[in-house]
Formats: C-alpha cells, sequence, structure tokens
C-alpha cells in the first residue's frame, strides 16, 4: 500500500502544480480576446468575470483543462462506439496503423541491424543511408507516397502502417546496433575460448546484451510510429482517425476539439509506451538483466 | 570465396544468362545489351572454374553492366535491361563483399574502401532510381528522375539556400539546442530529487508523446507565423528521447564504480562528473542523434501550419501543389544533407567521447 | 441443415446481385477538399440515386490540406477530379493533359477579408500590410491580382508580405494577418462565428475586382476522353450531377443534411452546411454545367496578366471541351 502512494504521489503532486499553471495561464492568454469582447458589448467588468468568461471561451486560444475533459467526455463515453463523432472510433483506427507500423518497422529494425552487426559489407553500405533516409521530412512526402501506394493497388491500412514502418524502424535500428555491439570484448573473448561460432556468440551474448537497448529504443519507436499513423491519415482525405480529428479540429477553429484530439492522442501514446515499459519490465527481471 | 559471396555469384551469372536470353528472344537488336550479359556471364562462369578470381574483375563486370544500361537507356526498357540490371547489381555487391574481407590488410587501403563503399551504395540508389523513372516511363508528377531533380537543384540554389536558412539555422538548430539542453538539466534535477523522477518521468513521457502535427498548430497560435513557433515545436519534440536516455545513462554506471568514488570521498558533483556523466554520454549521444533528425522533421512539419513563405517546408507543400515534383525533391535533398551532415559530425564527436566504449573499439567484430 | 441451406440460398443470391451490379460502371470522383456543401451537388445525386438511375457506381473520394487532385488523377485513384481552372492550367502546362468537361460553378466565391481597425479600404492601401494567402493551387488568384497591381509579395513597405495560411481564420483572429483569404461560403462566416461583426470587416470580392478566375470544375485526363465507353461514362456522369446540382440549390437545407450523412469525420455542423449550402446556391446559379467560352477566356486572360511570375505562360490549347456537356445536357 505504502508502495502504491509512494509511486503515486509524486505524479498526483506534479499533475496538480501543472494544472494550476495551466489554469493560471488560461486566464492570462485568453484575457486579451476576452477583454477585447467586454469592450465591444460595452460591460463593465470585473476580476472574477474575467476568471470566469476566460475559461468558457468557444474558441480559446488556450482552453481550460476542464473544458478539454468535459469535450473528451462528450465525445467518447456519451457517443456510440461506431459513431462518426466518437473519439473512440477514431482512436481505434490510429491504433491500428500504428501497432502494424510498429511491428513492421521493430521486424525491419532488428533485421537490420543483425545484418549490419554481423556483415561488414552491410554496415559500412547501409549504415549511412538508413541515417539518411530518416533525414528525408516523411510528411513532405507522405502524401506522394499514399498516392504512389494507391496507384498499385495498395489502399487503406497498408499505406499509413508503412509510413510508420518508415518512422518507426530509425531508433530500433540505432538502438539494436548499439546494443548488439555492447558486450564487453572480455565476454567475447570468454566465449572464444569455449570456441563458440559466430552464430552462438549471436545468439548467447550479443542478442540478450542487446536487449535492454531493444526496449528503450521500442519505447521511443512506438510513439513514432503513434505521429506516423496520424501523419498518414491526412493525405488519405483526412476522414477518420486522431489525426483527422485534430486537422478537422484545426481547420474550424475548434481549439477545444484539437486539445482533446491531441490529448487522446498522447493518452494514447502514453499507454502503449507504459505497455511496452512493462513487458521490458518483466522481460529484464527474467533475464536478471534489470538495474 | 564465402558461402553467401558464392551464392552471390551464382546469382549474378544466372541473372546475366537470362538477361542473355531474354536479349535473343527479343529480335536480337540490341547489340549492347547481349553483349553486356555475355560478358557477365563469362565474369559468372569463371567463379566456377576457378580462372582468374580477382576482385577487381567482378567490379568492373558490375561496372561495365551499368554503362551498357546507362547507354541503351530510354523510356520503355525490355525484359533483357532488367535482367541485366539484376546482374550489374549482384556483381557489384559480390565486389564489395570481397572487397570488404580483404580490406584488413593495409590500412590506406582499407581506409579507402571503408569511404567507397557507401558513396557507391548511394551511387546504385540513384542509379536504379534513375532506370525505373525512365525506363517505366514513370511521370514527373508521380516521381520525377535524378537528372531532373539534379537540373533543378543546380537552378534553384538560391531560393534552396534561403529556404535552409529559415528552417535548418533558425528554427530546427535552437530549438534542438532549447530542447536537448533543458531535457539535460531536467534529467539531472531528476536524478538529484528522487521525487521528481517519480512525478516528473511519466508526465514527461506524457506530454512528448503529444503528435507534432497537432502541436504545431497551437504553437503557431501562440508563437506567431515565423520561425520561432518552430523551434518551439522542435523544443517538444526533442525533450523527450533526451530526457529518457539521459536518466536512463545517469543510472548506467556500476554499483561498484560508484563505491569506488565514494571511498575517495567524492562530493556528488564530483561523482557526477568523473563518473556518471562518461558512463552516461553513449546514452546520450544516442538521444543526440535521434533528435538531430527529429529537430529538422519537427522544423519542416511545424512549417505546413502557417508560415511566411520562407522555409524548406513550406517550399516542400506548395511546391507539391503546384505539381513541381523536381523542386520538392530538390528540396528533400537539401534536407537530407543537412540532416546527414549534423549525424555525422555528432558521430565523430561520438567517437572521440566515448573512445572508451565496447562499440567503439577497432576490433569489435 | 436448415441454416446450411438458408446460407447457401442467401449466398447464391447475393452472388447472382452481386453479378448484376458487376454492370455498373465504376467511377471515382476526386473532391477538392474534405466533405463539405460545396460538393453538395454530387453528394445529392448519389444519395438520390441519379448516379444509380444513369447505371453509374460512383465513389466520391474526399480531399484534404494533402491531397492535390491532379497528383491522383496521374497516379490513377480516380477517374474525375474538381479542381479551380488556375491549378489544372497549371498543371496542363507542366505536362498533366487535364481537360475541363463541365462547370457547375459560375461565380467565384473568393474573397479578401481585412479587420477594418487597419484602414484598409482599397487594394491599394495593402501596401505594408500582411495577407495570409492559401496556397496548394489557390495562390494563383491571389498573384495575379498583386500582379497587375503592381505591388509586390516579397514584403516592405511597397509590398505586400504574404503568410502561408492554414486552413483556418486563426491568423486574423489573432491579428497575425491584416487580411485573410476567405471564401463566401467558409471561412467568411467562420470569422464571423467567431465573434467579429460585418462591421468591423472590409471585403474584397475577387468577383467585383475583375480578376475572379473559374472555380470548381470536373476535369479528366484527355487521353481517356478518347475512348468512347469511357465517353459516355462521363456524359451520365454530369448529366446525373447537373440534376444533384439544381436539386440542391432548390432545396438547401435538405441537401446540407445529406451532406452531413456523410461526413466521416462526424466534424461538420448542421449551422455551418446550411449556411454554406446557402452561399454556394449563389455560385452555381446561372450555370447548366456547361463552360461559357467568355468565362474560360476571361480567366485565361487574368492568369496571362501575371506580369513578372504569370501562372502561366501562353494560352492553352485544348484545355475545356463541350463534348460530354453537348451530349449530357
Amino acid at each position: 500500500m505504502n508502495a502504491a502512494v509512494a509511486r503515486v504521489f509524486p505524479i498526483a503532486t506534479v499533475v496538480a502544480a501543472i494544472m494550476i499553471v495551466w489554469y493560471g495561464f488560461t486566464v492570462y492568454l485568453n484575457a486579451p480576446w476576452q477583454i477585447g469582447k467586454y469592450e465591444k458589448a460595452g460591460i463593465e467588468w470585473q476580476m472574477e468575470d474575467l476568471v470566469r468568461d476566460t475559461m468558457a471561451l468557444d474558441r480559446p486560444i488556450l482552453p481550460a483543462p476542464h473544458q478539454i475533459a468535459i469535450e473528451i467526455w462528450q465525445t467518447t463515453v456519451e457517443k456510440k462506439i461506431t459513431s462518426k463523432r466518437s473519439l473512440i472510433y477514431h482512436g481505434g483506427i490510429t491504433l491500428s496503423s500504428t501497432l502494424l507500423g510498429f511491428l513492421m518497422g521493430t521486424v525491419l529494425g532488428i533485421g537490420l541491424a543483425v545484418s549490419i552487426v554481423e556483415n561488414r559489407a552491410m554496415d559500412k553500405s547501409l549504415m549511412p543511408w538508413i541515417i539518411t533516409s530518416q533525414t528525408i521530412p516523411i510528411l513532405a512526402i507522405a502524401p506522394m507516397i499514399i498516392v504512389v501506394l494507391n496507384s498499385v493497388g495498395l489502399t487503406g491500412l497498408l499505406p499509413k502502417a508503412l509510413i510508420s514502418t518508415y518512422l518507426s524502424f530509425f531508433p530500433v535500428v540505432v538502438g539494436m546496433v548499439k546494443g548488439l555491439r555492447s558486450p564487453d570484448p572480455m565476454h567475447i573473448d570468454l566465449m572464444r575460448t569455449y570456441k563458440a561460432s559466430r552464430m552462438q556468440l549471436f545468439w548467447k551474448l550479443r542478442l540478450p546484451a542487446s536487449v535492454p537497448f531493444l526496449f528503450a529504443s521500442m519505447k521511443v519507436a512506438i510513439a513514432i510510429s503513434l505521429v506516423g499513423a496520424i501523419v498518414g491519415e491526412l493525405p488519405t482525405g483526412a476522414i477518420a482517425g486522431l489525426g483527422a480529428r485534430l486537422l478537422a479540429g484545426s481547420y474550424y477553429g475548434q481549439t477545444i476539439q484539437i486539445w482533446s484530439a491531441l490529448i487522446s492522442a498522447a493518452c494514447m501514446a502514453a499507454i502503449l509506451i507504459s505497455i511496452v515499459g512493462i513487458i521490458s519490465h518483466i522481460t529484464l527481471k527474467r533475464m536478471g538483466l534489470q538495474q | 570465396m564465402t558461402g553467401f559471396q558464392t551464392l552471390l555469384s551464382r546469382l549474378g551469372a544466372g541473372a546475366a544468362l537470362l538477361a542473355l536470353v531474354s536479349g535473343f528472344l527479343g529480335g536480337g537488336s540490341d547489340m549492347a545489351v547481349i553483349g553486356g550479359s555475355l560478358l557477365l556471364v563469362l565474369a559468372g562462369v569463371r567463379h566456377v572454374s576457378g580462372i582468374l578470381p580477382h576482385i577487381v574483375i567482378d567490379l568492373a563486370a558490375g561496372l561495365v553492366g551499368m554503362a551498357v544500361l546507362l547507354l541503351v537507356l530510354a523510356s520503355g526498357m525490355g525484359a533483357a535491361f532488367w535482367w541485366l540490371l539484376v546482374a550489374s547489381w549482384l556483381f557489384c555487391w559480390l565486389a564489395v563483399e570481397r572487397g570488404m574481407m580483404a580490406s584488413t590488410n593495409t590500412a590506406m587501403f582499407s581506409n579507402v574502401i571503408l569511404l567507397a563503399v557507401p558513396v557507391f551504395f548511394g551511387i546504385w540508389i540513384i542509379f536504379v532510381w534513375q532506370m525505373l523513372a525512365v525506363g517505366l516511363d514513370i511521370p514527373m508528377v508521380l516521381l520525377p528522375s535524378p537528372a531532373q531533380i539534379a537540373v533543378r537543384f543546380m537552378a534553384s540554389t538560391s531560393v534552396l539556400w534561403a529556404d535552409f536558412q529559415q528552417t535548418f539555422l533558425k528554427a530546427a538548430l535552437i530549438g534542438y539546442i532549447l530542447g536537448c539542453g533543458s531535457a539535460f538539466i531536467l534529467a539531472i534535477i531528476i536524478d538529484r530529487v528522487p521525487f521528481l523522477q517519480r512525478g516528473l518521468l511519466p508526465v514527461g513521457n506524457f506530454v512528448s508523446a503529444l503528435p507534432v502535427i497537432g502541436i504545431a498548430p497551437i504553437m503557431v497560435m501562440w508563437f506567431g507565423f515565423d520561425w520561432q513557433s518552430k523551434a518551439a515545436v522542435v523544443v517538444v519534440m526533442t525533450f523527450f528521447p533526451m530526457l529518457v536516455n539521459t536518466v536512463a545513462g545517469l543510472q548506467a554506471s556500476q554499483a561498484m564504480e560508484r563505491d569506488l568514488l565514494r571511498t575517495y570521498a567524492s562530493s556528488y558533483f564530483q561523482l557526477l562528473i568523473k563518473l556518471r556523466l562518461p558512463t552516461a554520454a553513449p546514452f546520450i549521444f544516442n538521444a543526440l542523434k535521434i533528435n538531430s533528425t527529429l529537430a529538422l522533421i519537427g522544423a519542416i512539419v511545424a512549417e505546413f501550419f502557417g508560415t511566411p513563405i520562407v522555409g524548406l517546408g513550406f517550399r516542400i507543400s506548395t511546391e507539391v501543389g503546384r505539381m513541381n515534383l523536381d523542386m520538392v525533391w530538390a528540396e528533400i535533398v537539401v534536407a537530407a544533407l543537412a540532416g546527414s551532415i549534423s549525424y555525422g559530425l555528432l558521430s565523430l564527436l561520438e567517437k572521440q567521447v566515448t573512445f572508451w566504449h565496447p562499440s567503439n573499439r577497432r576490433n569489435h567484430s | 441443415m436448415k441454416k446450411l441451406l438458408t446460407s447457401l440460398a442467401v449466398l447464391a443470391i447475393s452472388a447472382t446481385a452481386a453479378s448484376v451490379a458487376q454492370a455498373a460502371d465504376k467511377l471515382a470522383l476526386q473532391l477538392q477538399w474534405v466533405t463539405q456543401a460545396q460538393f453538395a451537388g454530387y453528394y445529392v445525386a448519389l444519395d438520390k440515386g441519379y448516379y444509380k438511375d444513369e447505371n453509374l457506381d460512383v465513389t466520391i473520394k474526399p480531399g484534404g490540406p494533402d491531397i492535390a487532385p491532379p497528383q491522383v488523377l496521374a497516379g490513377g485513384g480516380a477517374d474525375l477530379m474538381l479542381n479551380w481552372m488556375p491549378s489544372a492550367l497549371a498543371a496542363r502546362e507542366k505536362g498533366l493533359p487535364l481537360v475541363n468537361i463541365a462547370q457547375p460553378f459560375k461565380s467565384s466565391g473568393l474573397q479578401l477579408t481585412c479587420r477594418k481597425e487597419t484602414g484598409i479600404t482599397s487594394p491599394e492601401d495593402f501596401r505594408g500590410k500582411t495577407i495570409g494567402v492559401w496556397f496548394f493551387g489557390n495562390e494563383y488568384p491571389f498573384l495575379s491580382w498583386m500582379s497587375q497591381l503592381g505591388i509586390p509579395t516579397d514584403g516592405g513597405d511597397n509590398g505586400v508580405t504574404v503568410l502561408k495560411q492554414g486552413f483556418n481564420v486563426d491568423p486574423l483572429l489573432q491579428k497575425q494577418a491584416d487580411c485573410i483569404s476567405t471564401m463566401t461560403y467558409n471561412e467568411y462566416w467562420q470569422v464571423i462565428d467567431a465573434g467579429i461583426s460585418p462591421d468591423d470587416l472590409v471585403v474584397f470580392k475577387y468577383q467585383d475586382q475583375g480578376v475572379s478566375t473559374l472555380e470548381d470544375g470536373i476535369y479528366v485526363l484527355e487521353d481517356r476522353l478518347a475512348d468512347a465507353a469511357f465517353q459516355d461514362q462521363l456524359v451520365r456522369f454530369v448529366r446525373a450531377s447537373m440534376k444533384g446540382w439544381k436539386w440542391a440549390e432548390e432545396n438547401p437545407d435538405a441537401a446540407a443534411d445529406i451532406v452531413l450523412d456523410n461526413d466521416a469525420s462526424g466534424a461538420q455542423t448542421e449551422k455551418h452546411q446550411r449556411r454554406m449550402m446557402g452561399e454556394i446556391a449563389k455560385l452555381t446559379a446561372g450555370s447548366n454545367g456547361s463552360l461559357d467560352p467568355a468565362d474560360f477566356d476571361r480567366t485565361v486572360a487574368t492568369l496571362l496578366k501575371g506580369g513578372s511570375d504569370p501562372v502561366i505562360t501562353k494560352k492553352p490549347d485544348g484545355a475545356w471541351t463541350h463534348m460530354i456537356t453537348d451530349k449530357a445536357l
């Protein structure tokens, strides 16, 4: 019980502090607009009127936390899951391409990392180009990728997942390469004294040593995969998914809608990252690598 | 030759044979393709028989194939062409594989090879792209060929330079320094105050999971249209990887080492600077490298949401709308160059600072 | 046993139904923007079965900020697209052979909306001000207009500072721009909804300034137009679509509701769509779908007058055809 409290209390304190600062900024940032409204309507205003009204604006510069909470509540709990106005429906669409992209990205990343570490030619040829591939701004060419993939018949989930794959394979490659090369040379020499073949060296030493690095990279990769899924939704007409919701809010100036979609996306990413973290904790504990 | 290399030589010879056969079946009109495939078949056969096994001949075979392909390139190519492409690729790959194994002999030779290999790989990517773009007659509005992009690049250097300054030097770089710097400082504070660690880390995770395309319009609303809002986006994007990695790195020092320094009566800051930060350096550089690409992408993405009419992101989005895809790709080349050079510089710095890490030692095969 | 027989029967019936349905010709229309009343005519035609009556199976693909309809058409993702004429003509000059087969929109809804407090009363006052312009194909009318007035667009006191406006009206509300581009049927009303009264705004309609260009038109690729079977499909499509447009003009509220039903993002509101439909009806009025060559010439003349940076450099040839509308109407 005490342990649970000890873990929740710091988070709760920090969150409470952030809420207080947020409310302060809500009043501060929305004040100019609200004061302008008062002046246009010729109303005399007091500080408490200002505080109350800045937290209830329709198109605020910074929505108050409770406004966002109400919006999220209304679009998740109060709507049917299958309704097109439900955040859960949109979240599910984004989640599906995130997970598929993450899976493909991790597999690709691990495969590339293994070939880079084991084969010098691959190492020297591929590594610089993998890094360069990430410097190509994916959002710029996502529409082109989708159009090209559509023209060869790939539509729907797969193009979006491919964009997620493109973004998420890189942290996995970088982390795994570092991890596969992390065993102490002493340990490698020890394996050699046991007459271990390259394969045995790989499976028994390099791969286990790389697991902490893999999980650290997977946490980054899954968050990036979510961004890729959202980016991928834009060129497909922005009709479904959290990204579409975000953009729709942006077009119509519905700031509260933007924030609610944003917070939901962040919640989803946080949940996914914690799931990876839990799996990481369990795995590393069983492997004896947990610090 | 290893098993893999033998496989490559067999496949190469096979592909060349197919090219030869398709060349004849196609009417035998294209002498260059037939001639090239014949040479490659011979090159493959010699490995079977064991005569003249020099690496240079493999390389020459691949290059001859490439030359032939360039010579005959026109829109709409037949099967012989594509098989010759595959065969040339396999021979070049074989040459590189064998070259890497031989490179441990002399230092200078191996340095030359180490530089040449990625460049050669890059040349091949561009080569295949050009072949596909022209040979398959892909319209420019879908995918321009490298030749068209190069022409456009040369013609628009002033525009590209202005865009580069706006996006990279102002938005991305400043945001990167602020983001990584603040994350570093926060990580050290978190380390000092375990209470904050339990509290801030989860919240930090959450904040950085906010997708950049959602943050961008909000930042534009708050910080205006110019580069400041883009830098703000970059700060948010680079914060999480840096924070997570620095915190992980600070915990990476071993208990034995920490105890040793404590027996030397070192203070917290001495412990930090002499042991924990150097041990954390591999993790920190990992994050710095990841962030260098994230920063540039973040700045470009942020420019999609409102910007003065200069900047890489702006140019890319508007030129896509105008169907000037060669300009779009020229801009992408600039972004890719900028990002790669930053990454390269960071890697060099990393090798200097973390020379002791197993992954940086010479004989890490 | 009974279940097996029933399911087999259902399967057989649906198979035959599917094969009968195969007989309808499939067409994909790429919209220029997200689902909204701007495209009501097509949604009405779909909803009310006009396309089905013509034996067409039409898929309407919504657009968005990252979708360039000419690119989708080039990639084979759609058979027809909606586009503004300047953008289509520019694409045609770049080598993508687009042809206008119908023009439901007679008038232009493009305008610049400025805050009165900036002191702008005429286009000459634009000098030294910040103006928000959409890009992605929508900047051509503006650039052409500025070129004709002789106002440079690279900032400074004598020229205008151009901002790439996102697709919302915040730059005006947050005072980051003095004027923004708006459509009479969409963004203008967003500004009003945000609380600014029309008295505080100064509006310059491109139509009134004599620099308007033709907007939403239906375009296809020229090489496909040569196919007689495809031509026939297009004739039927245009006929059904124009029927949809005329119905929408007469029943704006019901048309807006049909659009809302088809909105997959769930982001549109009834108030906004009904108002938009009312305004769109004003733009489609006066056109039966057939392109008026006089309007075409006026558009081309406006674009060619673009001075130093013209949108197109020569008069386009064969960019439109009456072939389809003659048979359809």
